[in-house]
Parts: structure tokens; C-alpha cells; sequence
């Protein structure tokens, strides 16, 4: 265990000197988080502009504001430790350097995991915090709502580590991998606004189909102290479930791998 | 004039020959853009709770139809010139194409102008199949459809333009494609994709009247939803070309720069 601490220290590391190195793409990076942020503020900001609104789908525009927040830390999670790593994989498998990965003494999942960091996108993970923490202070919150939301928002990065993950494993089949990630920010591009905000079909379709309100809704309804005993339930369970079934996923990939050249 | 036209004709055939080798992709392109539809989404349920089941005078459906057109129009108005400008000018493979006896815009307009005919037959799949779904009405006028299309085809190359130069910008900087984030920002709140555009605080439109973006996105959407005429038509088209005018003169301009710049690098 204490090993893995260290390699991910000397990962973290090296990823650091190589991208501190180009520090304009820094004044892009804020104008990127900027845009981002901004399209999931502007939403909702309409939406409670108008005349006589005072909720969507039941939440006031401070609880709406929470899930905006959750929303643009999970992209900045995203867009830090998740997409610089998933990215890779099809590259690594199209041209054969998967075999050194494989050859490695560590886990091979772990090292692709958290090989690499995209530092600059730091800013979407700032503004995200920011945002969750002032809505937060326009609501009452209570200690033990933090605590829960706090869980089962952990829950929430995993369900979206494992969607990727198995999204991108698919590349030891397929040449490409990038249209499916493409297609799961689109349907991810939902959880800007609360589950309840959609209409009924919609609504199961973003809860079981492609499991959505977890990421976003969920810990922000435990924040609220709005949430159902059976969602606290719930929200760990599939993590675990899709954790399980995409290490087991990922060992069958890399069972029927043969090298680029074969 | 006849070797124009027969240079056009190439350009756009070998572009169409590439373009439908991307058939899968372009339906997936397609699909992943959904900001619209997630805001077609919210509106209608805010719609249906409301009192008397309207916001502004739009019920569920006209928000159907609305966004609907939105997104239609919006697919018309894809670019991404801005990411292969980027990657071009980066790795040097703009240098090949200044060879030729054409200017490499018109390579990365064909393109674009051929993916649309690609994209158009899966396009109007897709509307139909989310407009019975959605329930959304469109306008029966044919004229309203021409109209749109003229608009869209004025918002599509004025659009191309403007990336373009944005895509330009990567003689000088490495983050030119954050920048054309930000520009897609003011493109996509100002043209209406989070609401019709009377929706917007009154400082917002007057504003916005002076932009491009009503017009090429929203005005669209309003004539396919029956919702403008088209006198609002033919004003948002001496905008729009107005407009054009503008954004051509400044590519040129950071086309000759950026050129200058290149060659130093180069040398």
C-alpha cells in the first residue's frame, strides 16, 4: 500500500515538471474553466430569471446552485485525473506500449489510472469548491449532512472512474474510444441541473440507464438533508457494483490482449 | 469562371469521398452535442408545472418546438476549423498547402459545406423520431424553411469565419481553442440555446440585437416554430451580411499576419 502512496507521489511528480513547463497554456486553461463554468451557471440562471420562478423541479435557486458546483468539480475531476489517463489507453493499445504497462511489477490498471494528471485544469476544481461552498452557506446545513454528502459524493467520482474506465477499456477491441467517451459528456452534460428538474421518463433514464443523479443530485440532496434512506443506500452499492464489474472488465481486456504486432 | 466552378466541384467531391468515411462518427457528433436538447428538457417540465402550464405563452410543446429547431439549426452551424487551424499551424502541415495556388480556406470550408451533406439525412431522422417523442409542431409555410435555410447557410459561413480566425490565432499562442470555448459561450447564450431569446433581462437583448447570434441561431428556430415572419427574416439577413463582411476582412487581416509570423518561425 505504502508503495503505491509513493508511486503516486512520483507520478504526481514528474506530470508536474513536464506541464509546468508550458505556462501559457495556463491563461487557456482559466478561459476554458471560465466558459465551462459558465454554460452550467447561465442555465440556470435563465431558468430563474423569470417571472414568478421561485424552483426547478424543486429546488430554490441556492440548492439549484449547489448541484452547479458539484457539477463543475466533477468535470474538473474529470478533466484532471480522469480524461489525461482514459485518453491514453487507445493510444497505448493502437501502437503497442501497452506491453510495457503490462511488463511493469504494479497493477496495470493503477498505472494507467494515475499515470498522469492534467494540472492546468486545477481552475475547474477551484471554481466547482467555490461554488458548492456558497451555496452551501445560503442553505442550513448540519454537520452530519457534510459527512453524507461528502461519502457519498466520493461514491459519485467512482461511479464516473468506472464509466470511463470502461468506456476506454473497450479500446483493446475497437481502434477508437473517443466517440464513446464523447457520447457519455453528452448525457453527462445533464447533471448540471437536479435530477427532478427532467421529466419522469427522463428522470429513470438518468438514475438506472447511465446513472447520472448519483453523481450530481444525490450528494446534493444529503447536503440538504432532502435525501431518501434508500439512496444513502443505494449510491455506495452501485459504485461498488460498477467498481467490481470494471476490474473484471479490464482483467478479461487485458487477458485477450496480443501485443500490436500480432 | 468555368475552371472555378470545376475547381469547386473537385473540392467538394473529394471532401464529400472523405467526409462519408466519418458516417458513424458524424451521427455520434451529432448526438453529443445536447445542450439544447437537456434545456428542451428542463423547460418543458418547468413549463407543465407552472401555473395555467405556460411560461411567457410557450407551453411543453412550443418549448418542444423551439429547442427542437434549435438543435436542428445548431447541427448546421457545427465548425471545428479552430481545432485543425490549432493542430495544423502547430506541426507545420499548414506548409504543404500554401504550395497550392488556392487559399487552404476553401480545403477546410468544402469539408465542413460536404459533412453537412452527410449529416442531413440522419439529421432529419433524428427530428422527426425527438419530435414525436417531444410532441413539437413545426411551421407548414415553406417559405419559413427556405428562409431558415438561407440564415442558417449566412450564420454557418460567418460562424466558419470567425473560428477561423480564432483557429488563426495559433501563430501567436498555444490556448487558441480555450478561446473559441469562450466564443461558443457567447454564441450559443446570446443565440438562444438556454432560452428564446425574450426570455433574456431587457439589457441582454438590446444588446444581443447587434450581435450576429440571434440571428443565426434563435431567428432560425423562431421561423421553423412558426414563431417569427419573415420580414424578421430579411432584417437578421442584412445583419448576418453585414456581419460577414466584417468577419471576412478580419481573417484576412490575421491571415496576412499570421503568415508573416509563420515564415519567421519557419525560416
Amino acid at each position: 500500500m505504502t508503495r503505491y502512496l509513493r508511486l503516486v507521489r512520483l507520478f504526481t511528480g514528474a506530470t508536474l515538471a513536464a506541464q509546468l513547463e508550458y505556462r501559457a497554456n495556463f491563461l487557456g486553461a482559466i478561459l476554458a474553466s471560465l466558459a465551462e463554468s459558465g454554460v452550467a451557471l447561465l442555465g440556470i440562471a435563465v431558468l430563474f430569471g423569470q417571472p414568478g420562478t421561485t424552483e426547478v423541479g424543486g429546488w430554490s435557486f441556492h440548492q439549484a446552485l449547489l448541484v452547479v458546483g458539484l457539477f463543475t468539480l466533477t468535470e474538473g475531476f474529470i478533466s484532471v485525473f480522469i480524461q489525461p489517463n482514459m485518453s491514453k489507453i487507445a493510444e497505448a493499445v493502437r501502437t503497442g506500449s501497452m506491453d510495457f504497462t503490462l511488463l511493469k511489477p504494479i497493477d496495470a490498471q493503477f498505472n494507467i489510472s494515475t499515470r498522469n494528471l492534467n494540472v492546468l485544469r486545477v481552475t475547474d476544481l477551484l471554481i466547482g469548491a467555490g461554488l458548492t461552498i456558497y451555496a452551501a452557506s445560503h442553505l442550513s446545513v448540519t454537520p452530519g449532512g457534510v459527512l453524507a454528502a461528502a461519502l457519498l459524493y466520493v461514491c459519485a467520482l467512482v461511479i464516473v472512474y468506472c464509466i470511463w474506465l470502461a468506456l476506454s477499456t473497450t479500446a483493446f477491441w475497437f481502434v477508437k474510444t473517443q466517440n464513446a467517451s464523447e457520447l457519455f459528456n453528452g448525457v453527462f452534460g445533464a447533471a448540471r441541473f437536479p435530477v427532478t428538474a427532467f421529466p419522469v421518463p427522463v428522470r429513470a433514464f438518468l438514475t438506472f440507464v447511465v446513472p447520472v443523479a448519483f453523481i450530481t443530485t444525490v450528494p446534493a440532496q444529503a447536503l440538504t438533508g432532502s435525501l431518501s434512506p434508500g439512496l444513502v443506500v443505494a449510491s455506495p452499492l452501485v459504485a461498488a457494483a460498477l467498481f467490481t464489474l470494471t476490474r473484471l472488465f479490464w482483467l478479461r481486456a487485458v487477458g485477450s490482449y496480443t501485443s500490436a504486432s500480432s | 469562371m468555368t475552371s472555378l466552378w470545376r475547381k469547386a466541384r473537385v473540392l467538394f467531391v473529394t471532401r464529400f469521398a472523405e467526409m462519408t468515411e466519418y458516417r458513424a462518427e458524424v451521427i455520434i457528433w451529432m448526438l453529443s452535442g445536447t445542450l439544447s436538447l437537456v434545456m428542451m428538457l428542463v423547460w418543458m417540465s418547468q413549463a407543465a408545472a407552472a401555473p395555467g402550464g405556460e411560461i411567457r405563452g410557450y407551453n411543453p410543446s412550443e418549448f418542444a418546438t423551439y429547442f427542437l429547431s434549435t438543435w436542428a439549426v445548431g447541427q448546421l452551424m457545427v465548425v471545428w476549423v479552430a481545432w485543425e487551424l490549432d493542430m495544423e499551424i502547430r506541426q507545420g502541415l499548414l506548409s504543404p498547402k500554401l504550395l497550392r495556388p488556392m487559399d487552404p480556406m476553401w480545403l477546410h470550408y468544402a469539408s465542413h459545406a460536404a459533412e453537412r451533406v452527410v449529416r442531413f439525412p440522419a439529421l432529419l431522422a433524428l427530428v422527426a423520431l425527438f419530435a414525436w417523442v417531444a410532441g413539437a409542431r413545426f411551421s407548414t409555410d415553406p417559405a419559413a424553411y427556405l428562409a431558415a435555410f438561407g440564415l442558417a447557410l449566412l450564420g454557418f459561413s460567418a460562424r466558419f469565419l470567425w473560428e477561423y480566425t480564432v483557429g488563426l490565432l495559433a501563430f501567436w499562442t498555444e490556448s487558441s481553442t480555450s478561446f473559441q470555448e469562450v466564443v461558443w459561450l457567447v454564441y450559443a447564450a446570446l443565440g438562444g440555446m438556454f432560452a428564446p431569446l425574450a426570455f433574456y433581462p431587457e439589457w441582454v437583448q438590446r444588446v444581443a440585437v447587434w450581435t450576429p447570434f440571434p440571428y443565426m441561431l434563435g431567428l432560425p428556430a423562431q421561423l421553423l416554430a412558426g414563431k417569427a415572419d419573415l420580414a424578421d427574416a430579411g432584417r437578421g439577413a442584412l445583419v448576418l451580411s453585414g456581419w460577414l463582411v466584417v468577419f471576412w476582412l478580419l481573417r484576412l487581416i490575421v491571415w496576412r499576419m499570421g503568415l508573416r509570423k509563420y515564415g519567421a518561425v519557419g525560416a
